[in-house]
């Protein structure tokens, strides 16, 4: 029999106590599933496969009309252009919608069967059971979801520039977002520790991604406190222009700042919640 | 709250409202250590909510308690690095094997070294019975098997006390006998506080009763005296023959507090209630037996059945313990 003074006891900061094993736990639901693969086949397809249409199917670029060309300077920029366009602004919004689909269930899906009950009956923190599931799908999203289709975007762009597109542009646009999908991965995150229901961390998640934009071009200073104008401003940080003076750069602040806002509050509402 | 050390578990008025639902109403219990504590209730009197109270998964609405003389709201998650808990309805990580969850969840109190934790994990395995499925997906468990694996996954981490939610209240009679043989073995170990509403289990496993009713405890203490009933010792005894000269001579006894008799087939049956017990046991029966016109049949100590005991409780409230 092993005596439990045989054994190392875990020694952890007391308010994140828990937190290396629910991470360990939590990734390998990516890792080690099917999980990771699937997603890693689909978002390439999804985000570079239009992409990919624009840029090389000789009939989209057939479409284009003479003034549409004239703006751009010739028909390969005007090509370029319609593709940045589409992984950033259509990407965009297609990656908000995949991570509110991917993280709604995260946290109420354990509460409703028990399974966080069990887990914080272990020598484990709120705060850590909460943050070892935000960092633990933090990062397949930056890597799968974000890392993986941006490389391919990247490689494709430059395929069809001839020469290796303008990196430092197409980062920043990258972290625009990146910054965005944070926004709703947190979002959801968070709606998980106050509702109890999915369909009320859908409807205003995917309302917000959906109907934001429509609302931010009715009410214009929505746009600047929120993340509905990230769609442009990355397609056109991308495309190498300035972003418009009206747009500037607070909804990339403002965005950051809600992020921050989010973890926040769900750890707040997640400590004082009972099981 | 002051410390006692015999006890393992203390509340002090704990109470539980949600809404205007009182869930516990002003809960007093101490759990001694080392004991089979059995705490018992109809569904909804509160057992689960009293349970999840002293994991620190619930805050109470009033009142205080202590498990190891650990505060259950402010140091929570102290008492929880020497407890383990098996739910209701256990759980455990589909995608991984028994064997790998048990390994995932002795990483919550050690971190090494990785042959010794592993080690302890063939140990539990062992102790449930588990060792030859420890490599199968837990879907394909039957259900006692997952409830083994559940006291297993409690267990892992030699707890000085262990809260057991119902463990043995969904598997069949072989089901519930292995989970018992399995309490039996562990509490040389440790104190076990479990909930159940199967009375028979109860009486065969536990020796500390607790009774909830309502969100009140209505009886508490051990088994043996909860068994005795309200009556104190009471004897029940058959005669054929002289009724009257049996009166007479029980009326004369000054330990005697009260007779009652039933008719059947000729012969009558009495329940005489005794203060004194020693003497009682002594001489009740001489006594009887002196009398050349009654011929006693059958002479026994009532005993109570927890069940009996149970329900006057639930139904009637009227137990004082």
């Amino acid at each position: 029999m092993t005596a439990n003074s045989e054994l190392i006891p875990v020694e952890e900061w007391g308010r994140v106590r828990g937190f290396k094993n629910l991470f360990r736990k939590e990734s390998r639901a990516w890792w080690r599933t099917r999980r990771w693969w699937i997603n890693a086949i689909i978002w390439p397809i999804i985000l570079c496969g239009l992409l990919a249409n624009m840029l090389f199917v000789p009939t989209i670029a057939n479409l284009a009309t003479d003034a549409e060309i004239a703006r751009t300077g010739n028909l390969t920029a005007h090509i370029m252009s319609m593709g940045i366009n589409v992984f950033f602004e259509f990407g965009i919004t297609a990656l908000a919608i995949g991570v509110v689909i991917l993280s709604q269930d995260v946290i109420i899906g354990e509460i409703q069967n028990g399974m966080a009950e069990w887990l914080l009956s272990k020598p484990v923190t709120c705060q850590a059971y909460l943050l070892a599931k935000l960092a633990a799908n933090l990062i397949p999203v930056l890597i799968l979801l974000i890392g993986l289709p941006a490389a391919l975007a990247y490689s494709l762009l430059s395929i069809r520039s001839g020469t290796l597109f303008p990196a430092a542009d197409f980062l920043k646009a990258v972290g625009v977002m990146t910054l965005h999908t944070l926004f709703y991965l947190f979002l959801a995150l968070m709606l998980g520790t106050f509702f109890n229901r999915r369909a009320a961390i859908l409807s205003i998640s995917l309302g917000s991604v959906m109907g934001g934009p429509l609302l931010g071009g009715f009410i214009k200073p929505l746009l600047s406190i929120t993340p509905w104008a990230l769609p442009k401003i990355a397609s056109l940080t991308a495309s190498g222009l300035s972003v418009p003076v009206e747009i500037g750069i607070t909804p990339i602040i403002a965005t950051a700042l809600w992020c921050s806002v989010f973890i926040v509050a769900a750890l707040a509402k997640f400590k004082n919640a009972e099981f | 709250m002051p410390s006692m050390t015999n006890y393992v578990i203390q509340t002090r008025g704990l109470s539980k409202t949600f809404g205007e639902v009182s869930a516990l109403k002003s809960v007093d219990l101490e759990v001694p250590k080392n004991s089979i504590f059995g705490f018992l209730g109809p569904n909804g009197a509160g057992k689960t909510t009293l349970m999840k109270i002293l994991l620190g998964l619930t805050k109470p609405t009033n009142g205080q308690g202590s498990i190891f003389s650990h505060d259950i709201v402010k140091e929570s998650v102290a008492i929880r690095e020497r407890i383990g808990y098996l739910p209701q309805h256990p759980r455990f990580i589909d995608y991984m094997t028994a064997r790998e969850n048990l390994e995932f969840t002795t990483r919550f109190f050690f971190s090494g070294p990785d042959s010794k934790i592993r080690g302890r994990c063939e140990e539990m395995l062992e102790l449930v019975g588990l060792h030859d499925k420890a490599n199968r997906p837990i879907k394909n468990f039957s259900g006692g098997e997952k409830q083994r694996l559940g006291i297993a996954l409690a267990q892992i981490n030699y707890p000085d006390l262990l809260i057991l939610d119902e463990p043995a209240s969904a598997l069949d009679p072989l089901g519930r006998q292995d989970v018992l043989d399995v309490m039996a073995r562990l509490r040389e170990h440790t104190t076990i506080f479990y909930s159940t509403h199967i009375l028979d289990d109860v009486q065969r496993a536990s020796d500390t009763v607790a009774i909830l009713n309502q969100g009140h405890i209505v009886a508490s203490g051990p088994i043996e005296n909860i068994l005795k009933g309200k009556e104190g010792t009471v004897y029940t005894i058959s005669v054929k023959g002289s009724q009257e000269t049996v009166e007479q001579n029980l009326s004369q006894l000054p330990w005697v507090t009260y007779t009652t008799r039933t008719q059947q087939n000729g012969s009558c049956t009495w329940q005489v209630g005794v203060s004194d017990e020693t003497t009682a046991e002594a001489s009740l029966l001489r006594h009887l037996l002196s009398d050349p016109d009654a011929v006693v049949t059958d002479f026994s100590r009532k005993k109570y059945e927890l069940e009996e005991i149970f329900m006057k409780i639930v139904k009637g409230d009227e137990y004082d313990c």
